[in-house]
């Protein structure tokens, strides 16, 4: 058999950017293949161009590959084109760095961030010659993990995936390769127990899942004896040094930047926000870090820009220091940085302006709603006053565009609260109109909520096709005029992304349908085929709108109860009750809201230092005693 | 304002393509270089403007799929470096992807006049994987060289038009392992791609590889 390099020469030119499928790039880790021990194939199931922007990705390549005994290789989806020619030549999914076939692995992890990757998840498997099935694998092919924020619910990807890791992949990534090196030859069923007794790793045959009559669910429970009834997920409990040499891609890819974490988490508490949620405790980076990290990149990778990333810039304590350094250091460098996800408030203008990089990237805001009652009942509070002085602010400094964020479909949401939100952005257009004229632009981007698992909204329907349709018919009629952008979701995307977001394990069947159907690259608007998952909804006699449009019940059992994100239900559940009432929770770092993190992860917190976490430090009982200052007690958290 | 030219020394770097870096475009390759000179940390001249980029200038685009050894690169510093004494080629190759290769650094003048308005023709060595007989591919020159005028049709901008394509082809022979050896025009002038000439000989269903070799500048 010719070897996969010499095939891929051969049908390379037929293909759209075959730069996608060779690898050879600076930075890429290559090892040699016969020296090294413990193989992983690490895969973000969409293309290359996508993929190579995913930092969890790039972290977890850094993490095994820092491992002498270690390689990891990079794998993405071939697009359609692609496909066709391998299915056609016989070329089985293969890693870029070395062109081994993936079953030649030991492991491969498969990133999910986001559900609408999961039919090119089990396409890639059935790239690389395996069954999709975890059931009908076997020790003889390399082990099948995957995680990402979408795992926090497993259990529509339960028949595929053999074990998830709940929460942060840094380290266990590297203890389950060395358990799958020292288990090597024994049967998978015997790793797999194994592996379901690391912390944060879930392995969905040991937990079996009773159903009422109805469809929702009776109970999750483990079948095999020592397995925690639910699984906690893992943190760092300091995040390990920012990774800086990036790969340098050969081609144009999405971002074709290096991001910087500054820091993991959030304490706003939006209750529609997913990540907000999961990725808690809050812990942030000290500047110097970030600031050597900066420095490293320019060095290691050559890259002109650079991305400050975290879930709410404006909320990292030193911004302004960072900011400060940033402007010194780089300021005629040919630099080009960015720091997204700022408040909105005429000091993001200030911060922006110092850290430079934003004649690129302009000025992007999320308002979210624009009402008072929408905007309590998402705990998202920003008054219309503080978006037309922030506007303002930009535009009179000499920016021309200013991009919104709107999210449409909250519970309770009526045509007055969109109408509000045009009303708001002609308010926002108009003051640069008088500043900058005609040259003013507004970019207004509204998406449609979607119920997330594990968010205080996990129990409310999905807004309906005929609600959301009548709503975005509105914002086109009144925002379609000069100065003015709008961007939205198909309806049919977000309805898509429902079903999967708060799917149970029977949805496995679907996923595998659809996926035989042809369905994959759902992610693209173009490729995504609606009718083929309604066929297949309707094959595998499961009801879509069961997922969607039903409101659940207080005291429902979610197929993700048996996942813990640290958060109590309790908790969650306090919060929608308190969002129907209209009431609002300050930022946490104000007050604990007890959310459950601090009791889960109480040795961790207290072997951290203070400032480390912005959850507050907990102290032994006999210091506590001693100074009652600032520390809130456990008692009260619990 | 005096228009002191800022550039203080321009060098030129004859570069090869192979390996996984043949399905890089050229576009993507100036990419490529900008981030490469800039981790070599040298001392580069930056366009001005908001999208300041590193003023570096590619010879002659090189089509998808080709690899070559004779691409050339000017680069424009605002400082003066011994680049022999510092050996910039080891500096380069040490921080380039895999397949680039470093083949010469000159210093040429800061004033040459632009790289692409000078390239004439360029040689290209085509072999075809599967083997074809020294006969054949003789008789398939020899028809193509024969005609006085070669009239195709081209497609450029929804536009069509006819063009004679016989004056492109420089010349056509066989060397000594079987590859055909093909020397076409390049630039303004006049464009024959080497796929282009494969397809008139009829060998485009053959799997081949195209490499470029050597570039043939008019004086300066």
């Amino acid at each position: 058999m010719p070897s996969i390099e010499s095939s891929l020469d051969r049908f390379l030119l037929q293909v759209e950017k075959p730069g996608r499928y060779v690898g050879g790039e600076y930075n890429s880790v290559v090892k040699d293949w016969r020296e090294i021990d413990i193989k992983v194939a690490l895969a973000f199931p969409d293309v290359y161009d996508l993929g190579m922007s995913n930092l969890g990705i790039m972290n977890l390549y850094n993490q095994v590959n820092l491992q002498p005994d270690m390689l990891a290789e990079r794998v993405f989806s071939p697009w359609l084109d692609m496909e066709a020619v391998m299915r056609r030549a016989d070329i089985p999914l293969y890693s870029l760095e070395t062109k081994h076939a993936i079953r030649d692995f030991d492991l491969l992890g498969i990133s999910l961030p986001y559900e609408q990757l999961y039919t090119n998840a089990l396409n890639l498997l059935d790239l690389a010659g395996m069954p999709v099935l975890s059931r009908e694998r076997d020790e003889r092919h390399p082990l099948v993990i995957a995680g990402g924020h979408a795992c926090y619910n497993p259990e529509p990807m339960a028949d595929f995936i053999d074990a998830f890791v709940i929460g942060e992949g840094e380290e266990i990534i590297v203890e389950i390769a060395q358990l799958i090196g020292r288990m090597r030859g024994q049967s998978r069923d015997a790793q797999l127990r194994e592996i379901a007794r690391i912390q944060g790793m879930y392995v969905p045959r040991f937990y079996d899942v009773e159903y009422h009559d109805d469809g929702t669910i009776r109970s999750v429970l483990p079948n095999t004896p020592d397995l925690p009834a639910r699984v906690l997920k893992r943190i760092v409990v300091t995040l390990p040094k920012p990774f800086t040499k990036f790969i340098v891609p050969n081609i144009d890819t999405v971002h074709n930047r290096a991001p910087i974490e500054i820091m993991r988490g959030c304490t706003r508490g939006c209750r529609f926000c997913h990540a907000g949620m999961v990725t808690r405790p809050v812990r942030e980076r000290p500047v110097a870090e970030i600031m050597a990290a900066i420095d490293e990149i320019v060095r290691h990778t050559g890259f002109e820009e650079i991305s400050l990333l975290s879930l709410s810039s404006s909320d990292y304590a030193w911004v302004e220091q960072l900011a400060e350094e940033v402007n010194r250091e780089y300021k005629d460098a040919g630099l080009s940085l960015s720091l997204p996800s700022l408040r909105i408030e005429s000091a993001s203008a200030d911060l922006l302006e110092k850290i430079g990089g934003t004649r690129r990237s302009g000025f992007t805001f999320a308002p979210e709603a624009a009402t008072e009652k929408m905007r309590d009942l998402i705990n998202k509070y920003v008054p219309d006053d503080q978006v037309i002085q922030t506007a303002r602010e930009v535009y009179s400094r000499g920016w021309r565009t200013i991009k919104f964020y709107f999210m449409i479909g909250h519970p309770e949401e009526t045509l007055e609260d969109v109408q509000a939100i045009v009303d708001l952005c002609l308010r926002t257009l108009n003051e640069g109109t008088k500043i900058l004229g005609k040259k003013a632009t507004l970019n207004v981007g509204v998406s449609t909520f979607i119920p997330k698992p594990h968010t205080p909204f996990q129990w409310v329907p999905q807004d309906t096709r005929a609600s959301v349709n009548a709503k975005l018919a509105l914002l086109k009629r009144q925002l379609r005029r000069g100065g003015m952008h709008l961007r939205w979701n198909n309806f049919d995307d977000s309805e898509f992304e429902g079903w999967l977001s708060r799917g149970d394990r029977r949805l496995g069947r679907v996923i595998r349908r659809a996926w035989e159907l042809g369905c994959k690259f759902d992610a693209w608007q173009d490729q995504h085929r609606h009718d083929l998952w309604l066929r297949a909804f309707e094959e595998c006699h499961l009801d879509p709108d069961f997922y969607n449009d039903r409101e659940r019940g207080l005291d429902e059992v979610f197929p993700w109860d048996h996942i813990d994100a640290a958060l109590r239900k309790k908790f969650l559940l306090d919060d929608y009750l308190m969002s129907i009432r209209r009431e609002t929770r300050v930022d946490c770092r104000d007050k604990c809201f007890a959310c459950g993190i601090l009791p889960k992860f109480a040795k961790e917190r207290s072997n951290t230092e203070d400032l480390a976490w912005e959850c507050p430090p907990v102290t032994p009982i006999s210091q506590r005693r001693a100074s009652q200052q600032d520390t809130i007690p456990l008692s009260a958290i619990g | 304002m005096s228009h002191v030219s800022p550039v203080v020394q321009r060098l030129r770097i004859t570069f090869g393509k192979a390996g996984p870096l043949k399905y890089t475009s050229s576009l993507d390759v100036a990419k490529i270089w900008e981030r490469l000179l800039r981790r070599a940390e040298l001392p580069l001249l930056y366009t001005q403007g908001f999208n300041t980029r590193p003023r570096i200038q590619l010879a002659m685009p090189l089509p998808l799929g080709i690899s070559s050894e004779c691409e050339i690169l000017d680069i424009s510093l605002r400082e003066r470096i011994d680049f022999v004494e510092r050996d910039l080629t080891e500096q380069l190759l040490a921080v380039s992807p895999q397949g680039l290769t470093i083949e010469a650094i000159d210093e040429v003048d800061v004033r040459a006049s632009a790289l692409h308005s000078r390239v004439e023709s360029a040689e290209y060595r085509i072999r075809f994987a599967d083997g074809i007989s020294r006969d054949a591919l003789r008789q398939k020159i020899e028809g193509i060289m024969s005609r006085e005028t070669i009239i195709v049709e081209r497609k450029r901008k929804r536009k069509r038009s006819v063009m004679d394509v016989r004056p492109l082809i420089v010349a056509l022979h066989i060397d000594e392992d079987e590859d055909l050896i093909a020397h076409l025009s390049v630039g303004d002038r006049g464009n024959m791609r080497p796929d282009h000439l494969i397809e008139l000989l009829g060998l485009d269903d053959r799997h081949h590889s195209i490499h470029r070799f050597k570039l043939h500048l008019l004086p300066a």
